[in-house]
């Protein structure tokens, strides 16, 4: 007897039919689930929904909301929102708030820009470097990034806005400094494990070049840990820059930033708290939007954890 | 030697297991019955995926309940119910009468302590005994368990054994209070092939010694060969065969079992080449109608597609087939 | 550890000369002649090549006198004593609560996961996070002193004084060692070692308090460390805010002035105290972690 004898049975014909559905929706399924799990991963959604609400706000809200963040009226200083189409208030030299959010959170979002993306290219060059070569090279990598890492950031910043002057460029080169020390860290480590992996041993016994095996081979496996770090960086970024602005050191007027704002606030908290509140709420939002979104990639993309999300209660 | 076999430890009748995936419930143990005398070995036999092993976990009460769960059925150990024994009476039991070994050694020991600790740490959650002798039951323990030097070994780190070693560990663990029952789910499968014999002679010795109940979880046919005295063969969930193991290896019955030995590469016969099952399991959320097998059995009738056959005979030999065949060569 | 030591040394005395300017006008009035400027220079060593200055400075250091402020002329030793004991109590309060409250906190969230105290454990640890502690600390300030009046706004050194800057301190410490020890406890309770220990009868009790938080410990002892680095780079800011006269204050305090003895000497000690903090980390994360022991 063999198969064409036995699919004369109904029975198994059914079975059959039903079995290649199940096996179609399983194919089928792979594109539906990932799809579905972005959108039931709410922590992702939320911080994706934040984050454009916030990057909008950036970008947009200037364009339709016609006012100049450096104008000043003196009459019209420490006024609550929506007086006298102020939509957020006015700040003590009665400069319009809604604006200066505005431009406030392109200074934090341009800034967590450019530190993200220093500390993305040199951090994944350097740990890559250091973690595949070895050697008295790796050691140098190591104990210098290990020396920065777990630097209090605010203290490096001190120093170089030192040297430097005060203003964003030494902000972004402090946090980026520290940043970088953070993502070469990951990526070393990432890279230290990879290269005994026997994928990569392939590669070298069959005689691949150390650049080709470094961005063929181990840069597709970092870029997952160092993208989900830099998303935390991205709010590290944000609140580094919004303290040193709080203590002077950062963007200086009458460009605005969010923590130079609450400290201009800070005086006034009686007469009127939304000059510091706006502020404050501003940069709470923005670092939740980028958390969340960090912590939802993270979710996605690492399976111990994606295991521990399909798990329900059985009834 | 069959005087010795005693009465029934372990007797599972009609054990249904469901687990949850992907937002649908579905059944990867049907309706599973079996025991366990002591001083045997019981060998569950089956391709991986059959539920050997979750229907292991179920008789130590160890399922994850929140992916599996038993929805029918009954596990006796001495004529008690373990399914409705509360949380603390089945954990008294636990290692005390009924204990389990598992497959990989090397992850399944807490790596911050030391042996002895985790040794005596059991012992003593067990027996009332001071910490001194707690630490001579527990060189005891290593010492059948043939680890060397048991007593320097009691502070060494899981990370400082090989696997062979550790395995051994896990054996002294799971004996160190003379079970009635044992489980043991793959326990060499992990291990160095030259390792493997050492430690299922040494498995053998300790069952035959503490006269216990084993059921011995493999898909490795050269293991069952070597220690069962039974062996029960299982298929998507439910047992196919169970026979005695010179039974089952001179007359197979059940066309999946021929199919197995055909598929042990026999040396001596030189048969040419291996003789593999055509078609895999179906998947459990596409049970067939009828016979589990029939999709993959060239004896399949259209009886076999209509009903479910049931396990049938009793004492030395069952199967669950409606066309049996003689084994041809 | 000793070269690091030696390192940082050097690039805080450099960061700080470089960016002390013209430290004379500090401590001088304007109206000193320049040849008495030179003298003061001179006398305090500014003359010479900056190595030779940093040799000098640190044999000075290592034979106990680091020197006296170019403001007030307060003995640095003297300095020290007064601001470091502040800050000690401050960043002590602080690291304590950091692992007082966080362990407690991630190991119930772990153990009751996806429970309404899991859910509101872990938005209180977000949202622990995206808070920056200078905001935190006006919010902080403005509803317990001015709107409540329950506790005072600033000041040293009364228990009550040094409630709110050690919570603020601790605040985003605590929110991260949540995290870290859920996440731990979850990776470890996935463990093949739990179901051995399980199928051994112990309890889940035993099992979860002993075997997976010692376990999980592992990478929060190495967090203890790296914390003891943060809360010195927060105090900059938190102490500053409550008028907390410790270390970090000084500090602050003598960047804006120019005075450099102060600020060279206060930067450098705080640094040495983020490479202990580094290098404890490190040590722990060693001995809670038999298979890094070395093996006799």
């Amino acid at each position: 007897m063999n198969t064409s004898d036995k699919s004369l049975f109904t029975r198994a014909i059914q079975w059959e039919q039903e079995l290649i559905v199940h096996e179609e929706t399983l194919r089928a399924n792979p594109w539906r689930k990932r799809f579905q799990s972005v959108f039931r991963n709410k922590m992702l959604l939320t911080g994706v929904i934040l984050g454009l609400v916030v990057l909008g706000l950036a970008l947009l809200g200037p364009l339709f909301y016609d006012a100049d963040y450096a104008r000043q009226s003196l009459r019209n200083a420490h006024k609550p929102p929506l007086y006298k189409g102020y939509l957020l208030g006015t700040d003590a030299f009665g400069r319009d708030m809604a604006i200066r959010l505005f431009v406030g959170f392109r200074v934090s979002l341009f800034v967590a820009a450019a530190v993200t993306a220093l500390s993305l290219l040199v951090g994944v060059a350097l740990g890559m470097i250091g973690g595949y070569v070895g050697g008295s090279t790796d050691r140098v990598v190591r104990s210098s990034t290990d020396f920065i890492w777990g630097f209090p950031l605010i203290l490096v910043a001190v120093l170089l806005v030192g040297g430097l002057g005060e203003g964003l460029f030494p902000v972004i080169l402090a946090v980026g400094i520290v940043n970088v020390a953070a993502i070469t860290r990951v990526v070393r480590g990432e890279v230290v494990v990879l290269k005994e992996r026997e994928f990569v041993e392939a590669a070298r016994a069959a005689g691949v070049s150390r650049f080709r095996i470094m961005w063929r081979h181990l840069l597709p496996n970092v870029l997952a840990p160092a993208l989900i770090m830099a998303s935390y960086l991205i709010a590290v970024a944000v609140i580094a820059e919004a303290a040193l602005s709080f203590i002077g050191l950062g963007a200086q007027p009458p460009l605005p930033s969010l923590g130079k704002m609450i400290a201009d606030g800070r005086g006034f908290l009686r007469i009127n708290h939304w000059e510091a509140t706006v502020p404050g709420v501003g940069i709470v939002v923005l670092v939740l939007a980028v958390s969340m979104i960090g912590d939802g990639l993270r979710d996605h993309f690492d399976p111990r954890l994606r295991h521990e999300r399909g798990r329900k209660k059985l009834k | 030697m069959k005087e010795e076999i005693q009465d029934n430890l372990i007797q599972i009748h009609d054990l249904r297991i469901s687990i949850y995936s992907e937002g649908s419930y579905f059944d990867v143990v049907k309706g599973l019955s079996l025991s366990v005398c002591s001083n045997e070995i019981l060998c569950l036999v089956g391709e991986s995926g059959c539920g050997k092993s979750i229907t292991a976990l179920s008789v130590m009460g160890l399922l994850p309940t929140d992916v599996a769960q038993v929805t029918n059925g009954e596990i006796l150990f001495r004529g008690q119910d373990l399914l409705k024994l509360s949380a603390s009476d089945m954990r008294r039991l636990r290692s005390d009468e009924i204990s389990m070994i598992f497959q990989d050694p090397i992850t399944s020991l807490d790596p911050v302590f030391t042996i002895g600790s985790l040794l005596t740490e059991i012992i003593r959650v067990h027996r009332n005994v001071g910490s001194s002798e707690a630490e001579n039951m527990a060189v005891d323990a290593l010492e059948a368990a043939q680890l060397p030097n048991a007593r320097q070994r009691l502070k060494s780190y899981p990370h400082e054994l090989s696997g062979g070693m550790r395995q051994r560990v896990m054996i002294a663990l799971a004996t160190a209070l003379n079970p009635a029952v044992l489980i043991a789910d793959e326990p060499t499968t992990a291990l160095d092939v030259t390792v493997q014999a050492q430690i299922l002679e040494r498995l053998r010795e300790r069952q035959r010694e503490q006269k216990m109940g084993m059921l011995l979880i493999t898909h490795d046919l050269a293991v069952v060969a070597e220690v069962a005295d039974r062996v029960a063969v299982m298929y998507a969930g439910e047992i196919v065969e169970e026979a005695s193991v010179q039974t089952l290896f001179d007359k197979p019955q059940h066309p999946y079992t021929q199919g197995l030995l055909g598929a042990i590469p026999d040396i001596t016969a030189r048969r040419g080449s291996l003789h593999a099952i055509p078609g895999r399991v179906p998947p459990p959320q596409v049970p067939p109608p009828g016979c589990e097998f029939a999709p993959r059995c060239v004896h399949a009738l259209e009886e076999c597609w209509e009903s479910r056959p049931l396990l049938e005979g009793s004492g030395e030999g069952k199967l669950r087939c409606f066309n049996p065949q003689p084994l041809i060569t | 550890m000793l070269i690091v030591l030696l390192i940082s040394s050097v690039a805080v005395f450099y960061a700080i000369r470089l960016s002390g300017g013209d430290a004379t006008a500090a401590a001088l009035p304007g109206s000193a002649t320049e040849e008495f400027r030179e003298e003061f220079r001179a006398r305090i060593g500014l003359d010479k090549p900056i190595y030779l200055q940093y040799f000098a400075y640190m044999g000075k250091i290592l034979k106990g006198d680091p020197g006296h402020s170019i403001t007030n002329n307060a003995s640095l030793v003297e300095m020290l004593k007064e601001h470091g004991k502040n800050s000690l109590v401050l960043g002590g309060a602080a690291f304590a609560l950091v692992f007082l409250i966080g362990v407690p906190l991630g190991v119930l969230a772990s153990l009751r996961r996806n429970s309404w105290a899991d859910h509101g454990i872990m938005s209180f640890s977000i949202a622990g996070m995206a808070i920056p502690n200078f905001w935190l600390a006006l919010l902080a300030i403005w509803l317990f002193a001015s709107t409540f009046r329950i506790l005072p706004a600033a000041g040293c050194c009364s228990g009550k004084q040094l409630i709110l800057p050690a919570i603020v301190l601790a605040f985003e410490g605590i929110a991260l060692t949540v995290r870290m020890t859920r996440s731990a406890m979850i990776e470890n309770q996935n463990n093949d070692f739990v179901r051995t220990l399980r199928a051994g009868g112990l309890s889940e009790w035993r099992v979860m308090g002993k075997h997976v938080l010692r376990n999980a410990m592992i990478p929060i002892i190495s967090l203890a460390g790296l914390r003891i680095g943060q809360i010195v780079g927060y105090a900059l800011i938190v102490e500053q805010i409550f008028s907390w006269p410790g270390i970090g204050q000084a500090l602050v305090t003598a960047v804006l002035r120019r005075d450099y003895p102060v600020a060279q000497f206060f930067s450098l000690v705080l640094v040495v105290l983020v490479v202990l903090g580094n290098w404890l980390a490190d040590t722990g994360y060693t001995l809670a972690n038999p298979r890094l022991r070395r093996s006799r």
